[in-house]
């Protein structure tokens, strides 16, 4: 038995290498298949929509992350983003709009909001982190105790009415402004801030992650809470502290959202941890809990878009979109699991 | 493995095959969701009449997420579609529909929204739709459907008084099932749904109806999930029916729903209960409904329902097909509508209903 292994070693590595890359390798050749049968799909404004689908869902997908290093999860982020995108899209409402849902009130400078909204999103992550560091609970009935709870106060408070007429100070002058613009092939193309800005963060949650004492604890906890707490790891802060990361993680999301989208409405929010746990999985940060990349989350999130858009492009109905989307997800988990039998 | 990895690009590649070609004359169709069953008969017929004017369409489902609808729009547009044809997710947020509008007019787009109102003041979407001549709204007037429904309720109480009047205390008490808290068709719906049959009661000399439960002040019972769905009046009336019954002298005697899933959630929990199974001698709660699928028209001719009001699928989907189809080839937009839809203030294109009472 082990005879053969020793002669098969060459080919096996091979092969262990292809599975290994098995989902990129799977991506790059739908790339190809599309950008063959749509040319369309590799011209630059498709690239840039990509680039821009990518950057809006990022953030959340980056919090999450953390959660999930933790051998966690974290549900709670979809109804975080809806409660303050209607905090940001009230605050900054335009001053005189008749149906203003604060009446009367000028819009704030939105430095002070995108604190406000990330502040209120870190506070719910105290409350998820503490409940999972402090009583033991499994994270994934915390948060979908405190998805719920949010999305009962943002009803409560906003009395699920629509808030539109945002100021340009917060959606066409930042958010939404053109950060570079260039026509190709008769099609104008944008790049927005809000790119910039997903870049900005992830460049600081790549620093958190990788340079800080906080990112290795953080892994130590993930792959052995016992371990890390012996060799002298705060456990509760390190938890807590990853979930109020990813709080206002989520909360800068639903900043960017109500303007990206027009409006806060109910349905802001809707689903967005799903999106962001699938591309996180997809990207190889697995729920066994402390392993995992910035740059695996990237590309997990544009994975996940690129399918998306593929779909589009090939004018596949939104029925097999599904299909597809859920066995991309489950054969990224199949790839992921095998690498962790090898290795016992 | 390999041979798996194989069977897996056959199978992306096979896929490719499936989905087409976006040839000329495409056009992208954004849903709210695939899960209503309305908008499913207005999507299948929509397919039809696009078919028959040779555009190939392509139908996207935002899944009742705005957010989604955005990017399936921004990659819609860069597909190099010809069209882009919206049912918008957050019905009337203006500040939406708006940002999908200038997507498809910084690409000169035609864009036509459909179904979901995209305001709730008709100024600001006129205002909205003045500003692309590419742009269309095809809907209903969204107070009609209510008022229909209202009027119907209100003669066939009207009728039937006695004999709904089940523990003769000479009032009709009634259930209200609302689809969507802030949607503006179940708001209108919930309102002249009991109020157009109040009048008609009132005026021939009856008292009004009476919601079920004195002590909800808001007179409906709402999805909380907002998805106008069965599940949800189903479980209501199961509780409903465990409190109100005929031995305690209070059964519920009439039940308006702001669409006909709604209705038939109720009618499931109805029989349940022995009521409503269409057989001879057993009791029917008479139980109204919005839309007139295929399911509740069937339900009416079995006895088991009342009425409904008719949501014109096939005429919305015509509608939706000929002006997108204007567009691209770049005719006026409202040449060849059918007679009986109206076109209010060169943007507005009105859907009329119909009640439906079986046949």
């Amino acid at each position: 038995m082990s005879q053969t292994k020793v002669e098969n070693r060459q080919p096996a590595d091979v092969l262990n290498w292809i599975l290994d890359r098995a989902m990129i390798i799977l991506i790059i050749l739908l790339a190809i298949v599309v950008a063959i049968l749509r040319p369309a799909f590799i011209r630059i404004p498709s690239i840039v929509n990509l680039l821009c689908l990518t950057a809006a869902r990022l953030p959340m997908a980056l919090g999450v992350a953390g959660c999930i290093v933790l051998a966690g999860t974290d549900l709670s982020g979809g109804r975080v983003a809806g409660l303050t995108g209607f905090i940001s899209a009230i605050l900054l409402q335009s001053a005189g709009t008749a149906t203003r849902f604060l009446q009367g009130g000028q819009p704030l400078p939105v430095p002070l909001v995108i604190l406000i909204a990330m502040v209120v999103g870190g506070t719910i992550g105290v409350v998820n982190g503490f409940c999972m560091g402090k009583f033991k609970l499994h994270p994934f009935i915390v948060t979908l105790a405190t998805q719920l709870i949010t999305y009962g106060v943002y009803l409560t408070v906003s009395n699920s009415k629509q808030v539109s007429s945002l100021d340009p100070s917060y959606s066409t002058n930042f958010v939404i402004k053109p950060l570079f613009e260039f026509t190709v092939g008769g099609i104008r193309t944008v790049v927005p801030m809000y790119v910039l800005l997903a870049i900005i963060l992830t460049a600081i949650m790549w620093v958190v992650w990788n340079k800080t004492a906080f990112g290795k604890n953080m892994f130590a906890v993930g792959s052995n809470e016992e371990a890390a707490r012996v060799s002298g790891v705060n456990v509760l802060f390190t938890i807590v502290v990853t979930f109020i990361i990813a709080g206002a993680l989520y909360g800068y999301t639903g900043f960017i959202e109500a303007a990206r989208i027009g409006t806060s409405g109910p349905s802001l929010g809707l689903s967005y941890e799903n999106d962001a746990i699938s591309a996180v999985v997809i990207g190889g940060v697995s729920f066994v809990g402390g392993t995992g990349k910035i740059s695996g989350v990237i590309l997990g999130v544009f994975m996940m878009q690129l399918i998306i858009a593929s779909m589009t492009f090939l004018g596949i109905s939104g029925s097999i979109t599904y299909i597809i989307k859920g066995g991309v997800i489950l054969i990224a988990c199949i790839l992921d699991m095998r690498k962790y039998r090898t290795k016992k | 493995m390999k041979k798996v990895l194989a069977l897996l690009l056959v199978a992306i590649m096979a896929l490719s095959v499936v989905g087409g070609a976006l040839a000329e004359g495409s056009a992208v169709v954004s849903w709210y969701t695939f899960g209503d069953v309305y908008l499913t008969s207005v999507r299948n017929a929509l397919g039809e009449a696009f078919a028959a004017r040779g555009v190939k369409v392509t139908d996207k489902d935002a899944n009742g997420v705005q957010q989604t609808q955005l990017d399936d729009i921004s990659t819609a547009i860069v597909s190099g579609t010809d069209a882009l044809v919206i049912n918008l997710v957050d019905s009337g947020a203006i500040g939406t529909a708006t940002t999908l509008l200038e997507k498809g007019k910084e690409q000169d787009k035609p864009v036509v929204f459909f179904n979901r109102a995209v305001s709730t003041d008709n100024a600001d979407a006129e205002a909205m739709f003045a500003s692309y001549e590419k742009s269309a709204f095809v809907g209903t007037d969204f107070e009609e459907a209510g008022k229909m429904q209202g009027d119907l309720i209100g003669a066939y109480v009207l009728e039937n008084f006695d004999a709904l009047d089940l523990n003769g205390d000479g009032v009709i008490s009634y259930v209200m099932f609302k689809g969507d808290e802030a949607n503006q068709e179940a708001i209108a719906r919930t309102k002249y749904g009991v109020e157009n049959a109040d009048a008609i009661l009132t005026a021939a000399g009856k008292p009004a109806l009476k919601f079920y439960d004195e002590a909800n002040a808001s007179k409906y019972l709402v999805d909380l999930n907002g998805t106008w769905s069965n599940a949800a009046s189903f479980d209501y009336m199961q509780t409903i029916l465990s409190q109100y019954n005929e031995p305690n002298g209070n059964m519920v005697e009439l039940i308006i729903a702001n669409n006909d899933d709604m209705a038939m959630g109720a009618i499931n929990a109805l029989m349940q209960a022995g009521y409503n199974t269409g057989e001879e001698g057993v009791k029917v709660i008479p139980v109204f409904g919005v839309d007139a699928v295929d399911d509740a028209k069937e339900l009416i001719n079995q006895g088991k329902m009342t009425g409904t009001v008719k949501q014109d699928a096939v005429g919305m989907a015509e509608a939706v097909a000929v002006i997108t189809d204007n567009l691209i080839q770049g005719k006026d937009k409202f040449e060849g509508l059918a007679e009986n839809v109206r076109v209010i203030d060169g943007w507005f294109v009105q859907i009329p209903y119909a009640v439906y009472t079986g046949e």
